[in-house]
């Protein structure tokens, strides 16, 4: 019984006793038993998967508890890293959830219930062992996120309809998972993970390649890679807050998760030398997902849809550092493939703080003020000056700039990139440099996002009355948002505690030792000549800003600040219609990016009546759809409702019609056993 | 090398902080002298440093912290670069930090300073040039990060003192199409990050031009004092990552004084020169309309793009 | 009793099945249609007890008392006050199927049935073996019926035709269902009847006629 059985057992059991406790305990206390212990059991799982990343591993075998395959869990250092980040974000959702669910009415049996299954299920995924065990715990998280994400349905219609994308999407992917699975597992000797890693040899290429690809499917749809990422926009705006925390920052990197495990431990696809296409597909979609992604954020003005995408764009950066690593691996250079994997898992962790982070601050704001669209809000930092410190901590972790955490993670994954150059052959002289291009025009665009989003959202003046009357939220909910904000800051200023462990998890991943080497504060590369210290540089900062100030303070005059009017031409005081807003703030963006956008726009000018040179109103309206959308999903779902029509041909309405159906149907099924045997 | 780096800091922050502003007043005097005009001298921006540093600071209403502070976050961030960049010295004080990557984030962060501070107003002009400036610095990115990856190719590394040290080395890398080809991607890029001629005029007070000005319009006193030295720390410490990446002869490799003087001079002399040729420039030049700066990001980084080709194919 | 009187009065018992259902089949008027039916019901017990007599199985014995009871007695008796209500419509005027072609339909359904069964038969050549092909002959017919009529009494009596039918092939693969199964079943039967019946005279109030190609009105 070592510390990681326990710690898991601990999670887990806590989790299903939480779910009867939120059955049955009574509605005055529903939510904070439920909240607390979501936490418990998240520090519980935090625990497991930390101490399994340090080497300490655990087996649990139960045959009997499903029929035909039985329960296998196995918690090795790749699972360890995912538990762990589920378990963090557990951490800090848990107390949040307290005061979110009671300032929106979620306090119904129904979803305090469901919450803590939910949290259970994301900690299962990545110790399952078998392929029965994993489809199961899967399933399972899907089938409980969906019941959240339909928690609000009976106050807007749009929510259901965002579960109804979430439900086909999600269950689309797990039928190409699990397609995917049952042919490997075909070829071995039964479900289990040690099974198919020994049957992976035997594959031949094609095979291999079609369960990478089904299974790619599969998990990259949950990871919101695009083309198949319809339903993280539509199912992140419609879902209460801390749901979506959970399923950003906890539930998409299990896609990753998926990924990784069997493209890297159970196909084996780093040692062999046929799979570099794999890599290249990966890395590709990565690299698309984060430009599209983060150009729909860049122009978004939904609060919540853009995190959503932002989502969208962290993960294609992650799959980038899996691909580049998948890719190195092939070509046999190890120490670099273990650089971009622990690039990539160190952006997964990042991202969990920061996008935990921003969703418990938007929905600090929507709670607050009820709105959700940026160009309804501004002026939050009078009336909520804790939100507006967090959101603005999250949002410079999420523009990957010092001090932010993502700096870190996104400075190891363009070295990786830029010295795969000379050792990994022609393919990657063209890719590498494109990798480059794009997770630079990411980061671009993502400073853009996000000093819009933290600009117009919440500083200058309010642009609505519900904005102006802002309060700051309850207790629990700026606790939460402490622990995320607190994660962001230690992962910024100290990602040489957390490095070392996630280095030789990576290292392990795709078969090298432990790609970096930590002095103190400073990050060493192994292998190739590249260092750097967060730490310093933010000290650096902050001496050079204590310096400047001090410099001013003794330089300057020392009068007195007034205050004056802002600069209006003369014209009278400024109103709030006149700020700039989230719309005009992008279009300059939207129109260089205007042919991959392809926007509609709609001015309607109403003239006065006394001339048609004096206007009266203007109206803009702007809408940007999906591209993506518009071209794959509308002519499939358009071929499904022709077919659906077609069909309706065969229901006439008369009942001895169809039972004609079953008659011809069992009279044809008995001729042909006749005549075939 | 302890030795050697704390006097470079030291050496160099003293001199960007003092003589960028005399940069400022060389290239202004230098197009008013080209344009027909008498100028006002090269010690100007200095006097105007001083006169604002004695007016009554003001704080316009409805702003926030972020608009108080910015400026000073923009000279902070100025300042670490100066310190950490191979401008005298190749040995670093603060290795760790001198890596190229981390040193245009810096910078970056500086203009996200100044820009939350123009969305703070909640004037029109400042929500205005935070948006360009935001779609400027999205588009000079990739150029930037493309060009940094085509310098660290021949040496091996992206920190600034190992790049310095290896063109030092090997001498006749400066004339290769790597070289080349990035040097020009990067004077595109520099153009853009300072907010020179053509991608913004930093004399125009007109709005449908403003880019950097409109974000600073309602800074005054001390504020703008900070906000003017820092965009001359930032043209200083861009043209001198210019100058020493490409052509490092003259910077000090070892801690003897005389070699240190030389390096001192040699700095002052190539970004001086730089500066000359960038204000001969901008005198023959108008200011490009905003939508057709994309088209020069663009060429530059197909340029970049080609510069990190040759460096592969041609190794 | 010997073995080929009793193989005798099973084949004697099956055949009664088989022409009940054919007359079920031929017959136009509900009332016979029922009394038909209760017939069936009737060979079914005995066919049931005969094979509790060969078994010596006391347990058979009660069952094939209950099938007596329910197939013969309570069904039909549900079934004639359904029709009592039911009015002007005694007659099926107009199958789907004219009758000449149902009855060769019927014929060649039991040649499939045939030949379907042969490999039972061929498991163990026991004279209950060879009574299978007809049950499951009348299981096609009685789904026949339910397919081409149009009234919904007839179609109900087609549904329980099939289940005479399965119920008379269970007895004869396996010669002990058990009471317990077979009570289920029966209640299933019973159940469905009595929905049926709540439903037609739903249908008839609604809409004045349980007509099923009526129905066809409220498609889509």
């Amino acid at each position: 019984m070592n510390l990681v059985l326990v710690a898991l057992l601990t999670a887990g059991g806590v989790g299903a006793l939480s779910a009867v406790a939120g059955l049955l305990a009574p509605a005055r206390v529903r939510t904070a038993v439920v909240g607390v212990s979501i936490t418990v059991s998240g520090a519980a799982a935090a625990v497991a998967g930390v101490a399994a990343m340090t080497g300490q591993g655990a087996v649990v075998a139960l045959p009997d508890l499903l029929p035909l395959s039985g329960v296998l869990i196995t918690v090795d250092a790749l699972g360890g890293v995912f538990l762990a980040i589920t378990g963090g974000v557990a951490v800090a959702v848990g107390i949040y959830g307290i005061g979110y669910c009671r300032q929106h009415g979620l306090n119904g049996r129904g979803v305090q219930a469901v919450l803590p299954l939910f949290v259970t299920a994301m900690l299962l995924v990545p110790v399952a062992a078998s392929v029965g065990t994993l489809l199961l715990c899967w399933e399972l998280m899907a089938l409980t996120s969906l019941l959240l994400v339909v928690a609000e349905h009976r106050s807007r219609p749009a929510v259901a309809q965002a579960g109804r994308w979430y439900a086909v999407m999600t269950h689309l992917g797990m039928v190409a998972i699990l397609i995917g699975l049952l042919v490997f597992s075909a070829n071995a000797v039964d479900g289990s993970f040690p099974a198919l890693r020994d049957a992976a040899s035997g594959l031949s290429p094609t095979v291999a390649g079609l369960i990478f690809v089904a299974t790619g499917i599969g998990f990259g749809s949950k990871a919101g890679i695009v083309p198949l990422h319809a339903w993280l926009p539509r199912a992140h705006p419609e879902a209460p807050s801390n749901v979506s925390a959970l399923m950003s920052a906890a539930m998409v990197n299990l896609g990753v998760y998926g990924i990784v495990r069997v493209g890297f431990d159970l196909l084996g696809g780093a040692q062999d030398g046929a799979a570099t296409w794999w890599w290249l597909l990966v890395l590709t979609l990565g690299a698309v997902s984060a430009i599209y992604g983060i150009l729909q954020a860049a122009i978004g003005t939904n609060l919540k849809r853009l995190l959503g995408y932002s989502t969208t764009e962290n993960m294609g950066l992650v799959l980038v550092g899996v691909g580049a690593a998948g890719m190195f691996a092939t070509s046999g250079d190890l120490p670099l493939a273990g650089l971009a994997m622990a690039a990539a898992l160190l952006h997964l962790v990042n991202h969990a703080a920061f996008k935990t982070l921003l969703f418990q601050s938007a929905g600090s704001v929507l709670a607050a003020t009820g709105r959700r669209d940026l160009d309804d809000l501004g002026g939050l930092r009078a009336g909520m000056p804790a939100t507006t410190a967090a959101f603005g901590l999250g949002a410079l972790a999420a523009s990957a700039l010092p001090p932010g955490a993502a700096f870190v993670s996104e400075w190891l994954l363009l070295q990786a990139l830029t010295h795969g150059l000379p050792t990994a052959g022609a393919s990657a002289a063209i890719v590498m440099p494109l990798a480059v291009a794009a997770v630079a025009l990411t980061a671009g665009l993502a400073v853009a996002t996000f000093v819009k989003a933290f600009g117009i959202g919440f500083l200058a003046r309010p642009r609505s009355p519900e904005a102006a009357r802002a309060a700051e939220s309850p207790p629990s909910m700026l606790t939460g948002m402490g622990i995320a904000a607190a994660a962001c800051v230690g992962l910024a200023l100290l990602p040489t505690l957390v490095l070392p462990t996630i280095g030789a998890v990576a290292g392990a991943i795709v078969g090298s030792t432990d790609p970096l080497q930590i002095d103190g504060m400073t990050i060493r590369l192994v292998g190739v000549a590249g260092s750097l210290s967060p730490l310093m540089l933010t000290i650096a900062l902050m001496i050079g800003l204590a310096a400047t100030l001090a410099g001013v303070r003794v330089l300057a005059t020392r009068r007195a600040a007034r205050a004056a009017r802002l600069w209006d031409c003369g014209a009278g005081p400024l109103s709030a219609r006149m700020e700039y807003t989230a719309t005009s703030f992008a279009e300059p963006l939207q129109r260089v990016f205007d042919d991959v956008l392809q926007a509609e726009q709609d001015v309607d000018v109403t003239h006065a009546r006394e001339s048609s040179y004096l206007v009266q109103t203007i109206e803009y309206r702007r809408r940007v759809p999906d591209r993506i959308e518009r071209r794959l999903y509308e002519p499939v779902l358009a071929a499904m409702a022709a077919w659906g029509r077609a069909g309706r041909a065969l229901a006439p309405g008369s009942v001895h019609r169809y039972l004609g159906y079953g008659f011809y149907a069992l009279c044809g099924l008995l001729i042909l056993l006749v005549v075939t045997r | 090398m302890t030795a050697l780096g704390a006097v470079g800091v030291v050496l160099q922050l003293l001199i960007v902080v003092t003589l960028s502003p005399l940069l400022t007043g060389m290239m202004r005097q230098l197009r008013a002298r080209l344009e027909g005009r008498a100028g006002a001298g090269i010690g100007q921006p200095w006097r105007d440093l001083r006169k604002l540093m004695r007016k009554r600071p003001v704080a316009p209403h409805g702003t926030t912290e972020v608009f108080r502070t910015a400026p000073a976050v923009l000279v902070a961030t100025c300042l670490v670069v100066a310190a950490v960049g191979p401008f005298v010295t190749t040995a670093s004080l603060l290795d760790p930090v001198a890596d190229l990557f981390a040193v245009v984030a810096l910078l970056t962060l500086g203009t996200v300073a100044l820009a939350l501070a123009g969305i703070d107003t909640g004037t029109a002009f400042g929500g205005m040039g935070a948006s360009r400036e935001a779609t400027i610095v999205a588009l000079v990115e990739p150029t930037l990060l493309v060009a940094i990856f085509a310098l660290s190719v021949p040496a091996g590394s992206t920190n600034l003192g190992v790049i310095v040290t290896a063109t030092l080395a090997d001498p006749a890398q400066v004339f290769s199409p790597v070289s080349l080809l990035a040097a020009v991607a990067l004077i595109v890029v520099i153009i853009a990050e300072t907010g020179r001629l053509p991608v913004d005029n930093p004399a125009t007070h007109l709005e449908l031009t403003m880019v950097h000005e409109a974000m600073i319009l309602e800074y005054s006193g001390p504020d703008l004092a900070m906000v003017e030295l820092a965009s001359s720390m930032r043209l200083t410490v861009f043209l001198g990552l210019l100058a020493n990446l490409f052509v490092p002869w003259g910077i000090a490799t070892t801690g003897q004084p005389l070699l240190v003087a030389a390096a001192v001079l040699a700095f002052v002399a190539k970004v001086a020169v730089l500066g000359a040729l960038l204000a001969v420039g901008e005198v023959f030049l108008a200011k490009l309309r905003l939508f057709r700066v994309p088209e020069l990001l663009a060429g530059s980084f197909v340029l970049g793009l080609l510069a990190v080709g040759a460096s592969f194919f041609l190794a | 009793m010997s073995e080929s009187l009793y193989a005798q009065l099973l084949n004697l018992a099956v055949g009664a099945l088989l022409l009940t259902a054919v007359l079920i089949l031929w017959r136009r008027e509900l009332a016979a249609i029922i009394n038909v039916f209760a017939l069936q019901g009737i060979a079914l017990a005995v066919l049931v007890g005969l094979i509790a007599l060969d078994e010596g199985s006391a347990e058979l014995g009660a069952v094939a008392v209950g099938v007596l009871v329910l197939r013969a007695g309570i069904l039909p008796w549900l079934l004639r006050r359904a029709l009592a209500g039911a009015g002007a419509t005694r007659r099926e005027t107009q199958p789907l199927v004219n009758v000449v072609s149902s009855l060769l339909v019927a014929a060649g359904l039991t040649l499939l049935a045939y030949l379907v069964s042969q490999p039972l038969v061929a498991l163990d050549p026991s004279p209950a073996a060879h009574a299978i092909p007809v049950a499951v002959a009348v299981v096609l017919i009685g789904f026949f019926v339910l397919v081409t009529r149009r009234l919904a009494l007839s179609q109900l009596v087609g549904f329980l035709l099939m289940d005479n039918g399965i119920t008379a092939v269970g007895f004869l693969t396996t010669a002990g269902i058990g009471v317990v199964v077979e009570l289920g079943i029966s209640l299933d039967v019973l159940l469905v009847v009595l929905v049926l019946q709540i439903l037609k005279t739903r249908i008839r109030e609604a809409f004045g006629a349980t007509d099923i190609d009526d129905l066809r009105e409220l498609h889509d």
